[in-house]
Protein backbone atom coordinates (compact mmCIF):
# COMPACT_ATOMS: atom_id res chain seq x y z
CA UNK A 1 0.00 0.00 0.00
CA UNK A 2 2.06 3.13 -1.26
CA UNK A 3 1.43 6.28 0.05
CA UNK A 4 2.31 9.83 -1.59
CA UNK A 5 2.83 13.24 -0.15
CA UNK A 6 2.14 16.01 -1.77
CA UNK A 7 4.62 18.37 -0.99
CA UNK A 8 7.90 18.18 0.85
CA UNK A 9 6.45 19.94 3.70
CA UNK A 10 3.52 17.74 3.97
CA UNK A 11 6.40 14.44 3.77
CA UNK A 12 7.90 16.53 6.86
CA UNK A 13 5.46 16.69 8.99
CA UNK A 14 4.74 12.90 8.18
CA UNK A 15 8.18 12.42 9.66
CA UNK A 16 7.89 14.72 12.47
CA UNK A 17 4.76 13.01 13.64
CA UNK A 18 6.75 9.97 14.44
CA UNK A 19 5.63 7.84 10.99
CA UNK A 20 7.78 5.62 9.37
CA UNK A 21 8.43 5.12 5.34
CA UNK A 22 8.53 1.81 3.94
CA UNK A 23 10.32 0.92 0.58
CA UNK A 24 6.91 1.07 -1.57
CA UNK A 25 6.01 4.19 -0.48
CA UNK A 26 6.38 7.33 -3.32
CA UNK A 27 8.91 9.13 -0.74
CA UNK A 28 10.61 12.12 -2.51
CA UNK A 29 13.55 11.40 -4.38
CA UNK A 30 16.41 13.21 -2.14
CA UNK A 31 15.09 11.50 0.74
CA UNK A 32 15.30 8.23 -0.83
CA UNK A 33 19.03 9.06 -2.33
CA UNK A 34 20.34 10.31 1.46
CA UNK A 35 18.60 6.89 2.56
CA UNK A 36 20.58 5.32 0.29
CA UNK A 37 23.72 6.66 0.73
CA UNK A 38 23.47 6.03 4.79
CA UNK A 39 22.73 2.88 4.63
CA UNK A 40 24.96 1.74 1.74
CA UNK A 41 27.74 3.26 4.24
CA UNK A 42 27.00 1.17 6.73
CA UNK A 43 26.73 -2.14 4.41
CA UNK A 44 30.16 -1.16 3.49
CA UNK A 45 31.81 -0.71 6.86
CA UNK A 46 30.22 -4.08 8.13
CA UNK A 47 31.68 -5.93 5.05
CA UNK A 48 35.03 -4.22 4.98
CA UNK A 49 34.69 -4.54 8.93
CA UNK A 50 33.94 -8.22 8.35
CA UNK A 51 37.10 -8.24 6.22
CA UNK A 52 39.42 -6.76 8.89
CA UNK A 53 37.89 -9.20 11.47
CA UNK A 54 38.71 -12.29 9.43
CA UNK A 55 42.50 -11.73 9.05
CA UNK A 56 42.83 -12.23 12.63
CA UNK A 57 40.93 -15.29 13.05
CA UNK A 58 44.40 -17.05 12.49
CA UNK A 59 46.25 -14.99 14.58
CA UNK A 60 43.78 -14.07 17.61
CA UNK A 61 45.56 -15.93 20.97
CA UNK A 62 43.70 -19.33 21.68
CA UNK A 63 40.71 -21.34 21.06
CA UNK A 64 37.88 -18.84 22.74
CA UNK A 65 39.74 -15.55 21.25
CA UNK A 66 39.52 -17.17 17.94
CA UNK A 67 35.85 -18.22 18.35
CA UNK A 68 35.17 -14.66 18.94
CA UNK A 69 36.89 -13.36 16.41
CA UNK A 70 34.94 -16.05 13.70
CA UNK A 71 32.03 -15.15 14.96
CA UNK A 72 32.28 -11.20 14.96
CA UNK A 73 33.66 -11.85 10.91
CA UNK A 74 29.86 -14.36 10.79
CA UNK A 75 27.79 -11.07 12.62
CA UNK A 76 29.63 -8.27 10.69
CA UNK A 77 29.43 -10.36 6.79
CA UNK A 78 25.87 -10.96 7.91
CA UNK A 79 25.16 -7.63 8.90
CA UNK A 80 26.64 -6.10 5.47
CA UNK A 81 24.61 -9.25 3.46
CA UNK A 82 20.83 -7.89 5.44
CA UNK A 83 22.12 -3.59 4.62
CA UNK A 84 22.69 -4.75 1.22
CA UNK A 85 19.02 -5.92 0.47
CA UNK A 86 18.01 -3.05 2.16
CA UNK A 87 19.95 -0.51 0.22
CA UNK A 88 18.65 -2.45 -2.77
CA UNK A 89 15.60 -2.36 -1.89
CA UNK A 90 15.42 1.79 -2.41
CA UNK A 91 16.11 1.01 -5.73
CA UNK A 92 19.10 3.70 -6.34
CA UNK A 93 21.86 1.03 -7.20
CA UNK A 94 21.88 -2.66 -7.14
CA UNK A 95 24.00 -5.03 -4.76
CA UNK A 96 26.35 -5.60 -7.33
CA UNK A 97 26.59 -2.29 -8.05
CA UNK A 98 27.04 -1.31 -4.85
CA UNK A 99 29.57 -4.08 -4.54
CA UNK A 100 31.79 -3.07 -7.85
CA UNK A 101 31.78 0.45 -6.55
CA UNK A 102 33.40 -0.26 -3.43
CA UNK A 103 35.83 -3.30 -5.11
CA UNK A 104 37.19 -0.58 -7.79
CA UNK A 105 37.76 2.33 -4.51
CA UNK A 106 34.38 4.38 -5.41
CA UNK A 107 32.64 3.37 -2.14
CA UNK A 108 33.03 5.30 0.93
CA UNK A 109 33.14 2.96 4.09
CA UNK A 110 33.69 3.95 7.70
CA UNK A 111 37.08 5.72 8.51
CA UNK A 112 38.59 3.20 10.77
CA UNK A 113 38.66 0.50 8.05
CA UNK A 114 41.74 2.90 6.24
CA UNK A 115 43.64 2.11 9.01
CA UNK A 116 45.96 -1.19 9.99
CA UNK A 117 45.73 -3.18 12.90
CA UNK A 118 49.15 -3.86 13.55
CA UNK A 119 49.25 -5.98 16.66
CA UNK A 120 46.72 -8.10 18.87
CA UNK A 121 46.43 -5.06 20.79
CA UNK A 122 44.97 -2.88 18.04
CA UNK A 123 42.22 -5.47 17.39
CA UNK A 124 41.59 -5.01 21.31
CA UNK A 125 42.03 -1.46 21.19
CA UNK A 126 39.25 -1.64 18.09
CA UNK A 127 36.72 -4.25 19.78
CA UNK A 128 36.94 -1.92 23.37
CA UNK A 129 37.01 1.56 21.39
CA UNK A 130 35.52 1.39 17.94
CA UNK A 131 32.83 -0.79 18.65
CA UNK A 132 31.30 1.47 21.28
CA UNK A 133 31.73 4.15 19.57
CA UNK A 134 29.52 2.62 16.46
CA UNK A 135 27.22 0.96 18.68
CA UNK A 136 26.44 4.79 20.19
CA UNK A 137 26.03 6.00 16.69
CA UNK A 138 23.81 3.19 16.21
CA UNK A 139 21.38 3.72 19.00
CA UNK A 140 21.17 7.07 18.23
CA UNK A 141 20.15 6.54 14.23
CA UNK A 142 17.50 3.42 15.75
CA UNK A 143 16.02 5.81 18.26
CA UNK A 144 14.33 7.89 15.84
CA UNK A 145 15.11 6.49 12.04
CA UNK A 146 12.29 7.15 9.98
CA UNK A 147 12.87 4.23 7.46
CA UNK A 148 11.04 1.42 8.37
CA UNK A 149 13.32 -1.59 7.11
CA UNK A 150 16.70 0.50 8.34
CA UNK A 151 15.34 0.57 11.87
CA UNK A 152 14.19 -3.12 12.09
CA UNK A 153 17.50 -4.01 11.04
CA UNK A 154 19.06 -2.18 13.43
CA UNK A 155 17.66 -3.31 16.76
CA UNK A 156 19.17 -6.46 15.66
CA UNK A 157 22.59 -5.33 14.77
CA UNK A 158 22.61 -3.33 17.87
CA UNK A 159 21.48 -6.40 20.43
CA UNK A 160 24.29 -8.04 18.64
CA UNK A 161 26.92 -5.31 18.82
CA UNK A 162 26.46 -4.85 22.52
CA UNK A 163 27.14 -8.51 22.72
CA UNK A 164 30.51 -7.19 21.05
CA UNK A 165 31.25 -5.16 23.40
CA UNK A 166 31.69 -7.95 26.12
CA UNK A 167 33.74 -9.27 24.50
CA UNK A 168 35.94 -6.22 24.07
CA UNK A 169 35.60 -5.06 27.71
CA UNK A 170 37.06 -8.55 28.55
CA UNK A 171 39.42 -8.54 26.32
CA UNK A 172 41.02 -5.06 27.74
CA UNK A 173 41.03 -6.20 30.76
CA UNK A 174 43.73 -9.41 30.37
CA UNK A 175 45.78 -5.84 28.99
CA UNK A 176 44.95 -3.64 31.23
CA UNK A 177 45.89 -6.09 34.25
CA UNK A 178 48.76 -7.92 32.55
CA UNK A 179 52.34 -7.51 32.20
CA UNK A 180 54.11 -4.70 31.21
CA UNK A 181 55.11 -5.47 28.35
CA UNK A 182 51.02 -6.21 27.40
CA UNK A 183 49.83 -2.88 28.97
CA UNK A 184 52.97 -0.98 26.49
CA UNK A 185 51.45 -2.86 23.38
CA UNK A 186 47.91 -1.71 24.52
CA UNK A 187 49.30 1.82 25.22
CA UNK A 188 50.65 1.75 21.60
CA UNK A 189 47.35 0.37 20.06
CA UNK A 190 46.19 3.31 21.87
CA UNK A 191 47.86 5.70 20.30
CA UNK A 192 46.52 4.72 16.83
CA UNK A 193 43.45 4.23 17.38
CA UNK A 194 42.23 7.26 19.77
CA UNK A 195 41.92 9.73 17.39
CA UNK A 196 40.31 7.81 14.30
CA UNK A 197 37.73 6.94 16.97
CA UNK A 198 36.84 10.17 17.77
CA UNK A 199 36.70 11.23 13.45
CA UNK A 200 34.02 8.40 13.33
CA UNK A 201 31.67 10.14 14.80
CA UNK A 202 31.93 12.94 11.73
CA UNK A 203 33.19 16.55 11.91
CA UNK A 204 30.31 18.99 13.92
CA UNK A 205 26.63 18.78 12.59
CA UNK A 206 25.84 21.66 10.03
CA UNK A 207 22.85 23.56 11.40
CA UNK A 208 20.81 22.47 8.42
CA UNK A 209 21.26 18.91 7.90
CA UNK A 210 18.99 17.38 6.07
CA UNK A 211 19.88 13.63 8.11
CA UNK A 212 18.66 15.19 11.01
CA UNK A 213 15.25 17.37 9.75
CA UNK A 214 14.47 13.67 8.29
CA UNK A 215 15.02 11.53 11.30
CA UNK A 216 17.99 9.35 9.85
CA UNK A 217 19.71 10.42 12.48
CA UNK A 218 18.20 11.29 16.03
CA UNK A 219 21.79 13.47 17.53
CA UNK A 220 24.77 15.63 16.38
CA UNK A 221 27.29 14.14 15.93
CA UNK A 222 29.24 16.05 18.07
CA UNK A 223 27.08 15.16 21.08
CA UNK A 224 27.62 11.81 20.35
CA UNK A 225 31.25 12.34 20.78
CA UNK A 226 31.50 14.21 23.34
CA UNK A 227 29.26 11.01 25.19
CA UNK A 228 31.76 8.51 24.01
CA UNK A 229 34.69 10.69 25.19
CA UNK A 230 33.29 11.14 29.04
CA UNK A 231 32.99 7.59 28.73
CA UNK A 232 36.05 6.11 27.28
CA UNK A 233 38.35 9.19 28.57
CA UNK A 234 36.94 8.13 32.42
CA UNK A 235 37.69 4.45 31.75
CA UNK A 236 41.02 4.89 30.09
CA UNK A 237 42.76 6.65 32.65
CA UNK A 238 41.44 4.34 35.23
CA UNK A 239 43.18 1.88 34.04
CA UNK A 240 45.99 3.89 33.71
CA UNK A 241 46.51 4.53 30.48
CA UNK A 242 46.68 7.87 27.93
CA UNK A 243 45.11 9.13 25.53
CA UNK A 244 47.69 10.50 23.23
CA UNK A 245 45.94 13.98 23.10
CA UNK A 246 48.07 16.43 25.27
CA UNK A 247 45.33 18.97 25.72
CA UNK A 248 42.54 16.52 26.96
CA UNK A 249 41.54 17.76 30.33
CA UNK A 250 38.85 17.68 32.56
CA UNK A 251 36.99 21.23 32.84
CA UNK A 252 37.28 22.02 36.29
CA UNK A 253 33.67 23.38 36.48
CA UNK A 254 32.23 21.21 34.85
CA UNK A 255 33.85 18.17 35.84
CA UNK A 256 33.59 16.78 32.02
CA UNK A 257 36.40 16.00 29.57
CA UNK A 258 37.35 18.42 26.84
CA UNK A 259 39.90 16.97 23.64
CA UNK A 260 42.19 19.20 22.31
CA UNK A 261 41.30 20.32 18.86
CA UNK A 262 40.58 17.86 16.54
CA UNK A 263 42.61 17.78 13.00
CA UNK A 264 40.06 16.24 10.15
CA UNK A 265 42.83 16.45 7.43
CA UNK A 266 43.29 12.74 8.43
CA UNK A 267 39.20 11.87 8.12
CA UNK A 268 38.78 13.61 5.21
CA UNK A 269 41.64 11.54 3.17
CA UNK A 270 39.79 8.44 4.29
CA UNK A 271 36.33 9.67 2.72
CA UNK A 272 38.59 9.66 -0.61
CA UNK A 273 40.24 6.40 -0.60
CA UNK A 274 43.40 7.68 0.72
CA UNK A 275 44.14 6.45 4.33
CA UNK A 276 47.14 4.95 5.16
CA UNK A 277 45.76 1.63 4.35
CA UNK A 278 43.03 2.61 2.07
CA UNK A 279 44.97 1.00 -0.93
CA UNK A 280 45.64 -2.72 1.04
CA UNK A 281 42.23 -3.05 1.98
CA UNK A 282 40.50 -2.17 -1.04
CA UNK A 283 42.84 -4.56 -3.21
CA UNK A 284 42.44 -7.30 -1.02
CA UNK A 285 38.52 -7.19 -0.54
CA UNK A 286 38.58 -7.34 -4.50
CA UNK A 287 40.77 -10.38 -4.75
CA UNK A 288 38.63 -11.83 -2.22
CA UNK A 289 35.49 -11.16 -4.51
CA UNK A 290 37.30 -12.47 -7.45
CA UNK A 291 38.71 -14.90 -5.76
CA UNK A 292 35.34 -16.67 -4.53
CA UNK A 293 33.80 -16.35 -7.41
CA UNK A 294 33.21 -19.96 -8.56
CA UNK A 295 31.28 -20.21 -5.49
CA UNK A 296 28.86 -17.52 -6.49
CA UNK A 297 28.58 -18.98 -10.02
CA UNK A 298 27.65 -22.39 -8.41
CA UNK A 299 25.32 -21.30 -6.00
CA UNK A 300 23.10 -19.23 -8.94
CA UNK A 301 24.25 -22.79 -11.53
CA UNK A 302 22.25 -24.75 -8.71
CA UNK A 303 19.35 -21.89 -8.38
CA UNK A 304 18.39 -21.53 -12.31
CA UNK A 305 18.51 -25.80 -12.23
CA UNK A 306 15.87 -25.91 -9.35
CA UNK A 307 13.86 -23.02 -11.34
CA UNK B 1 15.54 -32.29 38.36
CA UNK B 2 14.67 -32.92 34.89
CA UNK B 3 11.80 -30.36 33.35
CA UNK B 4 8.94 -32.15 31.37
CA UNK B 5 10.04 -32.30 27.46
CA UNK B 6 8.65 -29.10 26.04
CA UNK B 7 7.28 -27.10 29.23
CA UNK B 8 10.21 -24.35 29.76
CA UNK B 9 8.75 -24.84 33.30
CA UNK B 10 10.53 -26.30 36.31
CA UNK B 11 8.75 -29.72 38.25
CA UNK B 12 6.43 -28.95 40.43
CA UNK B 13 7.55 -31.97 42.84
CA UNK B 14 11.07 -30.17 42.87
CA UNK B 15 12.39 -28.62 45.88
CA UNK B 16 12.11 -25.54 47.20
CA UNK B 17 15.78 -24.71 46.19
CA UNK B 18 15.40 -26.02 43.11
CA UNK B 19 12.62 -23.98 42.19
CA UNK B 20 14.75 -21.34 43.36
CA UNK B 21 17.23 -21.93 41.34
CA UNK B 22 15.05 -22.04 38.35
CA UNK B 23 13.37 -18.54 39.25
CA UNK B 24 17.16 -17.06 39.11
CA UNK B 25 17.83 -18.82 35.68
CA UNK B 26 14.71 -17.12 34.41
CA UNK B 27 15.95 -13.74 35.02
CA UNK B 28 18.86 -14.36 33.13
CA UNK B 29 18.49 -12.55 29.60
CA UNK B 30 20.10 -14.12 26.66
CA UNK B 31 22.79 -12.22 25.23
CA UNK B 32 21.59 -11.47 21.73
CA UNK B 33 17.88 -10.72 23.03
CA UNK B 34 17.77 -8.41 25.88
CA UNK B 35 14.14 -9.60 27.22
CA UNK B 36 14.03 -13.15 26.91
CA UNK B 37 15.69 -15.36 29.44
CA UNK B 38 17.75 -18.82 28.69
CA UNK B 39 15.03 -20.69 29.95
CA UNK B 40 12.29 -19.62 28.01
CA UNK B 41 15.04 -20.06 24.71
CA UNK B 42 15.11 -23.67 26.34
CA UNK B 43 18.73 -23.44 27.14
CA UNK B 44 18.43 -25.02 30.29
CA UNK B 45 18.05 -29.11 30.44
CA UNK B 46 18.94 -29.60 33.77
CA UNK B 47 19.13 -28.34 37.49
CA UNK B 48 20.73 -30.63 40.16
CA UNK B 49 21.09 -29.19 43.97
CA UNK B 50 23.87 -31.18 45.95
CA UNK B 51 23.85 -29.54 49.31
CA UNK B 52 25.22 -26.21 48.74
CA UNK B 53 26.19 -27.10 45.22
CA UNK B 54 24.12 -26.13 42.43
CA UNK B 55 24.97 -27.92 38.84
CA UNK B 56 23.71 -26.23 36.02
CA UNK B 57 23.09 -28.24 32.53
CA UNK B 58 23.42 -26.17 29.26
CA UNK B 59 22.08 -27.08 25.80
CA UNK B 60 23.72 -24.95 23.48
CA UNK B 61 22.07 -23.86 20.14
CA UNK B 62 25.11 -24.72 18.17
CA UNK B 63 28.17 -25.49 19.67
CA UNK B 64 31.00 -23.22 18.94
CA UNK B 65 28.29 -20.71 20.16
CA UNK B 66 30.47 -17.34 20.86
CA UNK B 67 28.05 -16.49 23.30
CA UNK B 68 28.28 -19.43 25.61
CA UNK B 69 31.29 -18.33 27.85
CA UNK B 70 28.85 -15.11 28.04
CA UNK B 71 26.00 -16.89 29.15
CA UNK B 72 27.88 -19.54 31.57
CA UNK B 73 28.92 -16.19 33.29
CA UNK B 74 26.12 -15.02 33.96
CA UNK B 75 24.51 -18.40 35.41
CA UNK B 76 26.62 -18.48 37.97
CA UNK B 77 26.82 -14.79 39.03
CA UNK B 78 22.68 -15.15 39.02
CA UNK B 79 22.78 -18.50 40.67
CA UNK B 80 25.24 -17.46 42.97
CA UNK B 81 23.79 -14.66 44.66
CA UNK B 82 21.25 -16.93 46.09
CA UNK B 83 21.40 -17.13 49.85
CA UNK B 84 22.22 -20.59 51.07
CA UNK B 85 24.56 -21.75 47.57
CA UNK B 86 28.60 -22.22 47.59
CA UNK B 87 29.49 -23.34 44.23
CA UNK B 88 27.54 -23.18 41.18
CA UNK B 89 28.70 -25.56 38.03
CA UNK B 90 27.63 -25.12 34.69
CA UNK B 91 27.78 -27.94 31.97
CA UNK B 92 27.33 -27.37 28.70
CA UNK B 93 25.70 -31.14 27.28
CA UNK B 94 26.08 -32.07 23.58
CA UNK B 95 23.13 -34.24 24.54
CA UNK B 96 19.97 -33.66 23.72
CA UNK B 97 20.32 -31.48 21.17
CA UNK B 98 18.93 -28.12 20.79
CA UNK B 99 16.15 -27.02 18.58
CA UNK B 100 14.03 -24.31 17.88
CA UNK B 101 10.84 -26.33 19.43
CA UNK B 102 12.84 -25.95 22.81
CA UNK B 103 11.53 -21.66 22.91
CA UNK B 104 8.57 -21.32 24.71
CA UNK B 105 5.73 -20.01 22.66
CA UNK B 106 4.79 -17.07 24.34
CA UNK B 107 8.87 -16.44 23.91
CA UNK B 108 8.41 -16.73 20.33
CA UNK B 109 5.84 -14.27 19.50
CA UNK B 110 7.85 -11.49 21.66
CA UNK B 111 10.97 -12.48 19.76
CA UNK B 112 9.25 -11.61 16.69
CA UNK B 113 7.72 -8.59 17.76
CA UNK B 114 10.59 -7.42 19.76
CA UNK B 115 13.36 -8.48 16.75
CA UNK B 116 11.76 -9.20 14.12
CA UNK B 117 12.93 -12.57 13.96
CA UNK B 118 10.61 -16.00 13.40
CA UNK B 119 11.45 -19.07 14.75
CA UNK B 120 11.41 -22.41 12.43
CA UNK B 121 9.47 -25.05 13.73
CA UNK B 122 9.88 -28.45 11.90
CA UNK B 123 8.93 -27.73 8.33
CA UNK B 124 5.86 -25.94 9.10
CA UNK B 125 5.98 -22.30 7.21
CA UNK B 126 6.75 -19.32 9.29
CA UNK B 127 4.47 -15.79 9.38
CA UNK B 128 6.48 -13.05 8.53
CA UNK B 129 7.28 -10.85 11.68
CA UNK B 130 6.39 -7.98 9.98
CA UNK B 131 2.80 -8.55 8.22
CA UNK B 132 2.17 -11.75 9.11
CA UNK B 133 1.61 -13.57 5.90
CA UNK B 134 3.57 -16.94 5.22
CA UNK B 135 5.53 -16.14 2.53
CA UNK B 136 9.22 -16.09 3.07
CA UNK B 137 11.85 -17.09 0.71
CA UNK B 138 15.10 -18.13 1.86
CA UNK B 139 17.90 -15.80 1.12
CA UNK B 140 20.87 -17.80 2.40
CA UNK B 141 21.04 -20.57 5.33
CA UNK B 142 23.06 -18.79 7.38
CA UNK B 143 22.70 -15.17 8.75
CA UNK B 144 24.76 -12.75 11.33
CA UNK B 145 25.03 -15.73 13.78
CA UNK B 146 24.87 -19.52 12.83
CA UNK B 147 21.41 -20.25 14.29
CA UNK B 148 19.54 -17.84 11.86
CA UNK B 149 18.80 -17.81 8.24
CA UNK B 150 18.20 -15.12 6.38
CA UNK B 151 14.97 -14.81 4.29
CA UNK B 152 12.62 -12.47 1.66
CA UNK B 153 8.76 -12.01 2.75
CA UNK B 154 7.30 -12.48 -1.02
CA UNK B 155 3.90 -10.77 0.28
CA UNK B 156 5.37 -7.63 1.88
CA UNK B 157 9.42 -7.51 1.11
CA UNK B 158 10.48 -7.43 4.57
CA UNK B 159 14.00 -8.53 5.11
CA UNK B 160 13.86 -11.59 7.86
CA UNK B 161 15.81 -13.67 9.99
CA UNK B 162 14.44 -17.39 11.36
CA UNK B 163 15.96 -19.07 14.10
CA UNK B 164 16.13 -22.66 13.16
Amino acid sequence: MARAWGTISEFEDFLDGGGFVEPNDDMPDEYRDQVFRFIELHANSELMGGLTERDWIPKAPGLRRKMSVLAKTQDEIGHAHLLYMVAADLGVRTRAEMLEDLFAGRGRFHNVFHYQAVTWADQVAIAFLVDAAALISQQAVFKNCSYGPYKRILRRIIAEEGFHMRHGEEMLLVFAEGTAVQREMFQAALDRWWWPTLHMFGPPSKPDDVLLRWHIKSERNEHLRDKWVQKYATLLTGYGFQPPDPDLRRDPETGKWVTGEIDWAPLKATLENLGPDSARRVGDAAHHWADTRWVRDALEARADEAA
Amino acid sequence: MRRSALSNRPDPAGSDMQNEVWAALGAVDDPEYPGVSIVELGLVEDVRVIDQRVVVDLVPTFSGCPALTFIAADVRSAVGALDNIDDVVVTFVAEPAWTPERIAPAARQRIAAGFGVGVQVGVKPVACPQCGQPALREQSLFGPVRCRSVHRCTACGEVVELIR
